[in-house]
């Protein structure tokens, strides 16, 4: 304890000269403009976005509203950080579905946004207010400590209700300070005020960054969420990489070892043919070399489903073959500028590979499309056939399993198919498990 | 025939030379990788090189990418690229430019000795061997389905033969038929689908393959 006191001592006498309290000054003065601001355009804009809720022009006033949220709360949370090292982590990112609507229910239904918000209309009246006072306070306390130097520069005299006149420039109801002594005297409390004048600040730099932490950092299930986001991103990649791995194994393994079967026993038939040889022997080399084939081709088709080799080439190479693969032609367009992760390529090849199977097998089509592009971080893949249409999610088409699939990586699955057709199957991936 | 064998499963490789030294074949090397193939290439010169499209050391399509270098470099070694898979990409990438000496078969196809040795001996004289699967997808990817749609079935096998690399005789034997019922097939399917007659075996394939591209 001894040891500690000097010390509290040295943090109370350093505090007027500190860069932390100016930074914090400075940081108040900053952020008042913009809380006033924030605070009024907050209110304006909500309440014009209900008044026409009814029509078009309200609900995307009101998200426009809350994704502004958003910007000024990171806005706010860098202001924070750089200027008085404010310990808050970023919340989430904005994460939008796709479409018009899709945009404006993720908008308003944005918690971050509208934390944003709250902080926003808690902190404006707190930052005005405060601002002024930490302000006042120090300029008082200046005025104050330096009474003695004006009061003896200007000679200013002032007369009290009974027409006396006093050589005074601050006044307690009838006490003057217009000796020397007592400017002294006032002089000493304002050395004090300095001194006191640092903590307010920094009060409320600590209250500002409580009320940060508390709204425009993550919320626990925020962290929640990311965290098991992470964990589940690395399972998925992690089970990609195993089946690569396997698949690895069987072609350098297995595969090569039944090939070289195959062919002994191809090399063995066929010396027994030449031989006249139509014996039972002949027969059971026949017949293993048949079975033989037989497993290469199953072997391999068993592979194709684990992992195909041919995505590591890229999805378009994949894609491409998966098409002419098909017995309905299929149009291929595949603008995909940058690879997407090992784990997202599988799972959009598969995808592809069961929805072009769905069309050959149940719509009746003549012709499909496969539609395949990245934009905003998110892959597409659309597949339309002219088929007879009344594809559901659920009704026994593989599609239920193949939605399944797509969630796990926060993916989605459409299916727009009219009784008659056309079917048009929508999968959308984020190009990052 | 001098033959290079490019293949990193030893025991394929292995097997590969005693399959071609046993029918009285000379295999003048045989590497695991690439750069070595190229190598092997450069020194020997051979008839053939039998090459593995997925080795060392990215075990992707190195093996396609020598062998597409060899067919630049040197048009006279004609180049069979084998492989678990096949994939049109591939295909279209190792016939892009000319279709003589080339081959592209399914690994299987070894344990058909004889045919595969024969597939063989046509890429060393100049000829084609397409694997049945890589013509079907071809067929499959072909931008001109209309077209092959007005074959019948029987010019429809006939023009996958063709385009697998063999010749009219090949053909015949391969659907019992005769010699003159295939040349009128092959006429129909010209005629059908507008090429240009030809009489060589190999500029006939690559009119098909540049049709169906």
């Amino acid at each position: 304890m001894t040891d500690t006191t000097p010390t509290a001592w040295r943090v109370f006498l350093r505090a007027p000269v500190s860069g932390w309290t100016w930074r914090g000054l400075a940081y108040l003065i900053v952020c008042a403009p913009l809380a006033f601001a924030g605070f009024w355009a907050v209110g304006i804009c909500l309440m014009f976005g209900a008044l026409f809720a009814i029509t078009f022009l309200g609900l995307p006033l009101i998200a426009v509203t809350v994704l502004g949220g958003r910007r000024l709360g990171q806005l706010q949370r860098t202001l924070g950080r750089s200027m008085v090292g404010a310990r808050v982590d970023d919340p989430p990112p904005f994460r939008r579905r796709p479409g018009l609507f899709g945009w404006l229910g993720s908008a308003l239904k944005d918690a971050t946004g509208w934390r944003g918000l709250a902080y926003l209309v808690v902190k404006g009246p707190v930052a005005m207010v405060g601002a002024f006072g930490a302000g006042l306070l120090w300029i008082e306390s200046i005025l104050l400590l330096t009474y003695p130097v004006w009061w003896s520069i200007f000679d200013v005299t002032n007369k009290d209700s009974h027409g006396v006149k006093h050589h005074s420039e601050v006044q307690f109801g009838n006490f003057y300070f217009d000796t020397w002594p007592k400017a002294v005297l006032l002089s000493a409390v304002g050395l004090v005020a300095v001194f006191l004048a640092p903590w307010p600040i920094r009060g409320l730099v600590a209250l500002d960054g409580v009320l940060m932490r508390w709204l425009l950092g993550p919320t626990q299930s925020d962290q929640r969420v990311h965290e098991l986001e992470r964990t589940r991103a690395h399972a998925v990649d992690d089970s990609a990489a195993a089946l690569r791995r396997i698949e690895r194994d069987l072609h350098d393994g297995t595969q090569a070892r039944l090939i070289a079967l195959a062919m002994n026993l191809g090399q063995a038939k066929e010396t027994l043919d030449a031989a006249g040889d139509s014996s039972r022997v002949r027969e059971l080399v026949g017949g293993a070399h048949e079975s033989a084939k037989d497993a290469i081709a199953e072997l391999r088709d068993l592979v194709r489903g684990i992992h195909p080799p041919v995505l590591d080439q890229g999805l378009d190479a994949a894609l491409a073959t998966l098409a002419a693969r098909s017995t309905v032609p299929v149009d291929v367009q595949v603008r995909v500028p940058v690879r997407p992760s090992p784990a997202i390529e599988t799972i959009a090849y598969f995808c592809v590979a069961e929805l072009l199977t769905n069309v050959a097998r149940h719509s009746g089509a003549t012709r499909a499309t496969l539609d395949v592009r990245e934009r905003h971080d998110t892959l597409r893949l659309q597949v339309r056939d002219d088929g007879g249409g009344g594809a559901r999610i659920g009704a026994g088409t593989g599609l239920t399993g193949l939605a399944e699939r797509v969630r796990t990586v926060d993916g989605r699955l459409s299916v727009d198919s009219p009784d008659g057709g056309p079917t048009t199957v929508t999968v959308e991936l984020p190009v990052a498990s | 025939m001098r033959v290079v064998i490019a293949e990193d499963a030893a025991i394929l490789r292995d097997g590969l030379v005693q399959l071609l030294t046993d029918r009285g074949h000379d295999v003048v090397a045989a590497v695991s990788d690439g750069d070595a193939l190229r190598a092997a290439v450069a020194e020997h010169d051979p008839d053939v090189a039998v090459v593995d499209i997925r080795m060392p050391p990215s075990f992707t399509d190195e093996g396609l990418r020598a062998a597409i270098a060899i067919r630049h470099e040197r048009p006279a070694v004609g180049v069979l690229v084998f492989s678990q898979w096949v994939e049109t990409r591939y295909a279209a990438e190792l016939l892009a430019g000319s279709s003589s000496g080339v081959g592209y078969l399914l690994k299987d196809r070894v344990a058909d000795v004889s045919e595969f040795v024969e597939a063989l001996t046509r890429v060393a004289a100049g000829g084609t061997a397409l694997d049945p699967e890589v013509v079907r997808q071809l067929l499959g990817a072909s931008r001109r389905r209309d077209a092959i749609a007005t074959l019948t079935p029987r010019e429809r096998e006939v023009l996958g033969l063709m385009a697998e690399g063999r010749t009219n005789g090949a053909i015949a034997r391969q659907l019992v038929v005769s010699d003159r019922a295939v040349e009128k097939h092959v006429a129909n399917i010209f005629t059908k689908l507008d090429l240009p007659p030809s009489g060589e075996d190999h500029r006939r394939v690559l009119a098909v393959l540049r049709y169906l591209d």
